[in-house]
């Protein structure tokens, strides 16, 4: 009898999702974390969502994650990203609360049934058989579970920078969590550098309020969670401010005193958010860049400078932070700083995020190289359903491609693993126009009902919202107006819902979110069509299994740079493996004739 | 190059690409019953059509001509060779027909077989043994289909540049529509604008590219090379002569009208449609007239004119002086010895036919107008992966007033296109070319 079906190690954004979907799942749930005090921290930027991310967050509502309502209660200020450039590729964004955030999360985990919360730090995995049964830790704790979920983010041999500083820590004042990584390192797991970064704080009472632009929020609120259809929070400003030369020079002549540019942090930054030195050497041409003031809580005077995230020396940070209009007489409060941490190299990993090496461990969130609280949740959530799934026996969820950005983001971390941390990007995903945010519900509230980890009320939901959605379309059939009806009228692109809605009067009978998304779907209906071929054509190669114990010496024809490739990256299905960067057509075909030849053998044993 | 796959609707020539009496070409593949009853004479015998059995009709064009009399060989799902819904469709061999029998097939929704394809799909439909398998194995890993996949090998290394040139400017379009999808409006603050006069400029040099595929209509329709010159120049003798100069046996084709008479043949690879004309002597006979009056349109329509003169005579028509596509031959040479400029053939004893073909075979290798022979597209697929980049990028055009999301799929498919020839555009390529050309990031 071990002590837990399930031991979540770490309270972050992945762990906080993982040990909650075990834990719902029916599951008794240990979560061990450093600091009981430290759940649910917001380290970086005050805000959750934003483009690609904001889907990320409803796909993980829809199934019945609960980020989506840590922020619902949390928000200070809310806002529909690209609004301009196309409806399907809007998202929604939110300041956060930064305290009330990580408040939430810990009152909702000690209100989760059969999920138990333990302060102490895991300095090794019990083993067994080549599947772990366990972990011990920093105070000499031996505990047992069926599964484990590793969800360490950037303590693991997190070591933070300021300039000529540095000191052991996975958050400024937070000391890094030890012995995890040797003993991750011995069992033979591929272990690697990583970096990122965060700004400064700085005094809200001590900003010149005249010299900064107001940024403000959207008038309508709406809710990341599907669960109900309004939050109704009040709302602050966020502020914008630039850069100038004089900010550049300080930089420029500091530069060498950055251990980015001195060569002490070897681990790879984020391009797509680099530091202000980085934006200063790589751009110099530009004369200014773009800061954004925001507030990270209402009960705070902290606020967060995005976008100028450093490693250089206080005194300098000092010097140049206050080169900015708004920020000329500001008071730090907390430095930016470079951190450095240890991941795991997520090609080790099924796509049920089941590490290869042991059995039994789930492994999720910046531990696998990504970046991002949303990024983090999404495996989170993922590997808490497939560790219950796993202990009941049944088949893992692995989301497809062409499913939910969750699909992507797994998809592309076990199969071309990642070089540096690991951000969602719509460009990453090939059907973009049909992951909507506000679809995210239908694409996936049913599967995860099915798995175990949306509940009946959520699926209920659901379907009175195709419901209406149904009627809605029913209604517009029935219009007719110049020998068109209602249907054909939406795709054109001068009408729109809100045209129509003034035209037929039935159509107020339908919520604003019910009939918006009645309208995307007809008018991208004709872009959809293609991208849903395409998708089918790849569904029938994601039903073509490879038996992980395929021989891959045994495919003749192969180059040896491919067979590399497919011995790492062992892929689970045939079109897992056409993903697979630098693998030819022909050595793809080589392997579905390999694969239906060793099938063949298995059945004349048989 | 297209994956292999099982259940594609597919084609491929299974006899020889060579003029021939009869030829067959392949399909299999869900629904190729069904596909080929749209451009079929009989459709509703041909999806009644029970396993392996003939039905005889026509394939028809778009505007319902007929394209050839086929007899078509029926086997479902289970019963054929792959194991897969297919049909053999025999039909005539000239590689005109053929050419346009893989164009209509096209267009209903095959596509070309990879090598070694129908094969893999009997095997992977279990419908062969390892012994046969480990031969497709070597199909399919062999050195031709390897270097047809790295398109790049093949093409020049000046042409490979200029594609790539393109490539990277599409690269750069696509790379700032997606910042705009991936970064929010309030951190790239300028809005997209449609880049005119630079998808312009990349339409034509695309174009220009494409136009240098001179085998494009060659290979559709053949290159019509029309025998011309005076009634006794020695016109019949040479068009013999060239016709067994193809070594596989076929029958001159009577013309429509007695004027002339057509065959197909093969020139160094080059599918050439001959024509040997009526004279070009002006005529009071009305019959004659008539003749003459089709030759002209022959002439006006050819890719070359082989004009055939005495040697010791050489007039050339003044239309003709300076047309580009003349070959000036001088016949009979074995009778009297060539002087001036011009070729010198004897159809009696083939002195100067290799030159000749050399000529044709050359000269229509040029047609593009592309002086420098390493900037021509030479292959079929190439020229249409470039047609399809082209008419992606005019499609985006037209589409300049919508939403950047959907604008945005207009790029991507032109560079999917080019991307067959050049190599694909990955996500992660993309994302270099946005964190290397914009500076992001709050």
């Amino acid at each position: 009898m071990r002590d837990y079906d399930c031991i979540v190690i770490g309270g972050g954004h992945a762990g906080i999702e993982a040990a909650s979907a075990a834990a719902r799942e029916g599951f008794s749930t240990l979560m061990i974390t450093q600091s009981l005090d430290a759940i649910g921290r917001l380290s970086c930027n005050p805000a959750i969502g934003g483009l690609a991310k904001g889907n990320l967050v409803r796909e993980i509502d829809a199934m019945g994650g609960v980020m989506g309502h840590l922020i619902d209660q949390s928000m200070i200020q809310f806002r529909i990203l690209n609004r301009r450039r196309g409806p399907a590729v809007q998202a929604p964004r939110a300041q956060a609360d930064k305290f009330t955030y990580s408040r939430n999360a810990k009152e909702l985990l000690e209100h989760t049934p059969r999920l138990s919360l333990f302060m102490d730090t895991v300095t090794d995995l019990i083993v067994e058989d080549g599947a772990v049964c366990g972990v011990v830790t920093q105070r000499g704790w031996k505990i047992s579970s069926r599964t484990v979920a590793l969800t360490t983010g950037t303590f693991m041999n997190g070591r933070i920078f300021i300039g000529e500083w540095d000191a052991p820590c996975g958050r400024l004042g937070e000391e890094a969590a030890f012995g995890l990584g040797d003993s991750l390192r011995r069992l033979g797991f591929d272990v690697g550098r990583l970096k990122t970064g965060t700004p400064a704080r700085v005094r809200r009472s001590s900003l010149d309020f005249d010299e900064l632009e107001i940024q403000p929020g959207d008038e309508e609120m709406l809710p990341f969670s599907f669960d109900y259809d309004c939050v109704d929070r009040p709302q602050l400003d966020c502020y914008v401010t630039w850069t100038n030369e004089e900010t550049h020079r300080i930089i420029r002549e500091n530069i060498s005193r950055s251990p980015l540019y001195g060569g002490k942090i070897v681990g790879k930054g984020p391009r797509y958010c680099p530091s202000i030195e980085d934006k200063v050497v790589r751009f110099p041409d530009r004369e200014r860049h773009q800061i954004f003031v925001e507030p990270e809580g209402v009960s705070t005077e902290e606020m967060y400078l995005n976008g100028l995230s450093s490693s250089l020396p206080e005194e300098v940070q000092h010097e140049f932070i206050r080169t900015l209009p708004g920020l000329r007489h500001c008071e730090i409060m907390r430095p930016a700083y470079a951190v450095e941490y240890d991941y795991l190299n997520p090609l080790d990993l099924y796509p049920s995020l089941e590490s290869k090496r042991l059995r039994h461990l789930f492994i999720a969130g910046q531990t696998n190289g990504t970046s991002g609280y949303e990024e983090a949740a999404a495996q989170g959530l993922v590997a808490g359903i497939n560790a219950a799934l796993s202990m009941r026996g049944e088949e893992a969820l692995i989301l497809k491609r062409s499913e939910a950005y969750t699909g992507v983001l797994i998809d592309d971390l076990v199969t071309k693993g990642t070089k540096e941390p690991y951000r969602m990007f719509t460009s990453r995903a090939e059907y973009r126009l049909s992951l909507r945010h506000d679809n995210a519900d239908i694409r996936l509230t049913r599967l995860a009902y099915e798995k175990g980890s949306a509940g009946k009320e959520k699926l209920e939901r659901l379907e009175e919202k195709m419901r209406m959605m149904s009627d809605l379309k029913e209604s517009l059939r029935a219009y007719r107006e110049r020998g068109k009806n209602g249907l054909q009228l939406l795709k054109e692109p001068e009408t729109s819902i809100e045209d129509l809605a003034v035209r037929i009067p039935r159509l107020s009978a339908f919520s604003v979110p019910v009939q918006r998304e009645v309208a995307l779907d007809i008018k991208y209906e004709g872009y959809l069509a293609r991208q849903e071929a395409e998708a089918e054509s790849l569904v029938k190669k994601e039903a073509m299994k490879i038996p992980q114990d395929f021989d891959y010496d045994s495919l003749k024809g192969l180059s040896s740079e491919s067979r590399e490739k497919l011995k790492q990256v062992r892929p689970v299905t045939i079109a897992q493996a056409q993903r697979i960067s630098g693998l030819r057509v022909s050595d793809i075909a080589l392997l579905m004739m390999g694969v239906r030849h060793w099938r063949g053998k298995g059945d004349q044993h048989k | 190059m297209n994956e292999y796959n099982v259940d594609q609707p597919i084609y491929a020539l299974a006899t020889a690409w060579a003029p021939s009496a009869l030829a067959v070409v392949r399909t299999s593949g869900t629904g190729s019953v069904e596909l080929l009853s749209r451009i079929f004479s009989s459709p509703g015998r041909l999806m009644n059509a029970a396993s392996k059995t003939l039905v005889h009709g026509y394939l028809r064009a778009e505007d319902g001509s007929n394209i050839d009399e086929v007899v078509l060989a029926v086997y479902r799902q289970g019963s054929g060779y792959t194991g897969e819904e297919a049909v053999e469709i025999s039909c005539h061999g000239s590689l005109t027909t053929l050419k346009r029998v893989f164009v209509r097939l096209e267009e209903a929704g095959f596509r070309l077989a990879n090598k070694g394809e129908f094969t893999f799909r009997a095997f992977m439909h279990g419908r062969m043994d390892l012994t046969q398998a480990e031969a497709v194995e070597e199909i399919i890993s062999s050195r031709s289909v390897k270097s047809q996949e790295q398109a790049l090998d093949r093409l020049s290394g000046r042409l490979s540049a200029r594609l790539n040139e393109i490539r990277n400017r599409l690269v750069g379009i696509l790379a700032s529509l997606e910042v705009q999808l991936d970064y929010a409006e309030d951190e790239i603050l300028e809005e997209w604008v449609y880049p005119v006069s630079e998808v312009d400029s990349i339409i034509s040099s695309l174009q220009l590219l494409s136009s240098t595929y001179a085998a494009g209509k060659i290979w559709r329709d053949g290159a019509k090379v029309v025998l011309a010159g005076a009634a006794n120049a020695g016109k019949s003798s040479l068009f013999n002569f060239l016709v067994r100069e193809d070594r596989s046996i076929v029958s001159p084709i009577e013309g429509t009208t007695r004027d002339y008479i057509e065959t197909d043949i093969d020139l160094k690879g080059i599918p050439v449609r001959l024509f040997d004309t009526a004279g070009l002597r002006e005529s009071g006979d009305l019959i004659e007239a008539e003749g003459i009056r089709r030759t002209q349109a022959l002439i006006d329509e050819a890719d070359l004119i082989i004009l055939l003169a005495d040697s010791a005579d050489p007039v050339i028509p003044s239309s003709l002086a300076d047309d580009k596509r003349l070959i000036l031959v001088h016949s009979k040479s074995d009778l009297a010895p060539a002087e001036g400029h011009g070729i010198s053939v004897s159809s009696v004893t083939g002195e100067g036919i290799e030159d000749l073909v050399d000529e044709i075979a050359r000269r229509l290798g040029a047609l593009s107008g592309e002086k420098d022979q390493s900037l021509v597209i030479d292959s079929e697929r190439q020229h249409d992966y470039l047609e399809a980049c082209i008419s992606c990028l005019e499609a985006s055009r037209e589409a300049s007033g919508q939403s950047v999301d959907i604008i945005a799929l207009f790029f991507q498919a032109a560079l999917e296109n080019l991307g067959y020839i050049t190599g694909e555009v990955t996500n992660e390529e993309l994302l270099d070319r946005l964190f290397s050309d914009f500076c992001l990031g709050k």
